[in-house]
């Protein structure tokens, strides 16, 4: 024990010492908050639905939901959307949330990124801003967004955030319309100093619509884009190494949702996380405190049945799969989603796992 | 003056949580401490913070505190000025 009374500790650090600590007791350390579904463009992966009917939540409802999840230990916090700047009240939502002490960072195609929301950003900065680009041409990025100039205004947002040093990196959701650009943005983030991941993971809409699936990218795509990347490899071979083989649980819930996560949707539904909605609790009906530690274990506590394969399944690692990816793909939390198959198969077979299937 | 005669209030900008049995301080905005950081305090630096008031004078703190942690008023009072002379490094709290 330190017993010195104040020790500064990086972020990360902090969060490796506190996360085993939290673990025990069902601490909801991190918290997703979907402030709007709304988006000013129309891409065509999104997996949101934009005809909702239901009335956000208002910033007292979000300020009152905010008072509880930081009373229960919420301290990483991530805003997105929909794109969360469409909300008029942003500011006043985000400025909440930071003085409550939470760390946040957000999500935004930075196209509704102006000179005051930055400044105010730069005085109370975020954690991590993470802007998605879908391309590194304006034809490939408006082929995605579906929006005339959004390239243009994604770029000017980019700046305006650059220019006030804010902790910024870019990220692309890789789709069969801009896989050959995948390179050209990687660079184009290095070339702004940022840091910039990918996602290949594209899954149907929240109502089971398989439209976005279409623009998946095959799955030998994807593990050349794993191993294009002596970074993305190493971490696939790690994380590999340190869960290979089954779970030997027989819980369906095997990942941190509903244990230390959670998602709040515009409407004020959580669920345990931004994939799985198929059980959702109204926090305008409970608190927080209530749904969290009274409800959410019944969700916990679902076992898969007996001819539920996933979790015997040596490759488990390098899937992805899970009961909210299947409730979306197959309308069954235990059916495996194929796609993911395919590709941990591809993958193992990359690192010499298993043998190449004859086919 | 003495360092006990002095009265100090907290910096909004720094927001004090208790999470999981750890009392830690976040710095919110730029112009206190490292906002890449978390601080952490232990126990009696939690309840000093706690206690931090322009209303309460230092000398009050320090007394509360070698009661309630059964220490010298010696040993209160150093622990008091060593954390005092943390937060006021990262701006932490100001002098009233």
């Amino acid at each position: 024990m330190d017993c010195r009374p104040l020790v500064k500790i990086p972020y990360s650090k902090f969060s490796q010492k506190i996360h085993s600590k939290v673990k025990k007791d069902r601490t909801p350390i991190c918290g997703t908050i979907e402030l709007t579904f709304r988006c000013n463009m129309g891409c065509v992966h999104c997996y949101c639905l934009h005809d909702i009917k239901e009335k956000e939540l208002s910033f007292k409802e979000i300020s009152r939901l905010l008072d509880e999840i930081a009373a229960s230990g919420c301290l990483w916090l991530l805003i997105t959307g929909g794109e969360p700047l469409l909300r008029k009240d942003f500011l006043d939502i985000y400025g909440y949330a930071k003085n409550k002490g939470m760390i946040i960072t957000l999500f935004t195609n930075a196209t509704l990124v102006t000179d005051y929301i930055a400044d105010y950003l730069r005085e109370y900065p975020p954690f991590r801003i993470e802007v998605s680009i879908y391309g590194a041409s304006k034809e490939t990025h408006e082929k995605i967004t579906g929006v005339p100039g959004s390239f243009k205004e994604c770029l000017k947002g980019i700046d305006i955030l650059r220019e006030r040093k804010l902790p910024l990196s870019l990220k692309t959701m890789v789709m069969n319309l801009n896989f050959d650009e995948v390179r050209s943005m990687e660079k184009f983030a290095q070339d702004l100093g940022l840091s910039f991941r990918l996602d290949t993971g594209i899954n149907p809409r929240l109502d089971g619509c398989k439209e976005p699936c279409k623009f998946r990218v095959l799955p030998s795509q994807v593990v050349e884009l794993d191993f294009a990347s002596y970074k993305r490899a190493q971490e696939l071979r790690q994380f590999c190494e340190q869960f290979w083989g089954g779970t030997g649980s027989d819980n369906l819930y095997i990942c941190g949702a509903g244990v230390n996560s959670f998602n709040i949707d515009p409407y004020g539904y959580l669920t345990v996380c931004e994939m799985s909605r198929a059980q959702s609790f109204s926090l305008l009906k409970n608190s927080f405190k209530e749904v969290w530690y009274d409800r959410v274990p019944e969700v916990l506590s679902r076992k898969c049945s007996s001819d539920y394969r996933c979790n015997s399944c040596e490759l488990i690692s390098l899937c992805g799969q899970c009961p909210g990816w299947g409730q979306l793909e197959n309308s069954d939390p235990q059916k495996p989603v194929e796609y993911l198959c395919k590709v941990a198969h591809l993958r193992a077979e990359a690192l010499g796992l298993i043998k190449p299937a004859v086919y | 003056m003495q360092v006990l005669d002095k009265r100090y209030k907290k910096n909004p900008d720094i927001v004090f949580r208790k999470i999981a049995e750890e009392s830690i301080l976040v710095p919110i905005s730029n112009n206190v401490g490292d906002l890449q950081s978390i601080y952490t305090l232990n126990e009696v630096a939690s309840r000093i913070w706690e206690l931090i008031d322009p209303e309460i004078s230092l000398t009050r703190i320090r007394d509360k505190l070698a009661e309630e942690f059964d220490v010298s008023v010696k040993e209160a009072e150093q622990d008091l000025k060593e954390f005092l002379d943390n937060l006021l490094r990262i701006k932490g709290i100001e002098e009233v």
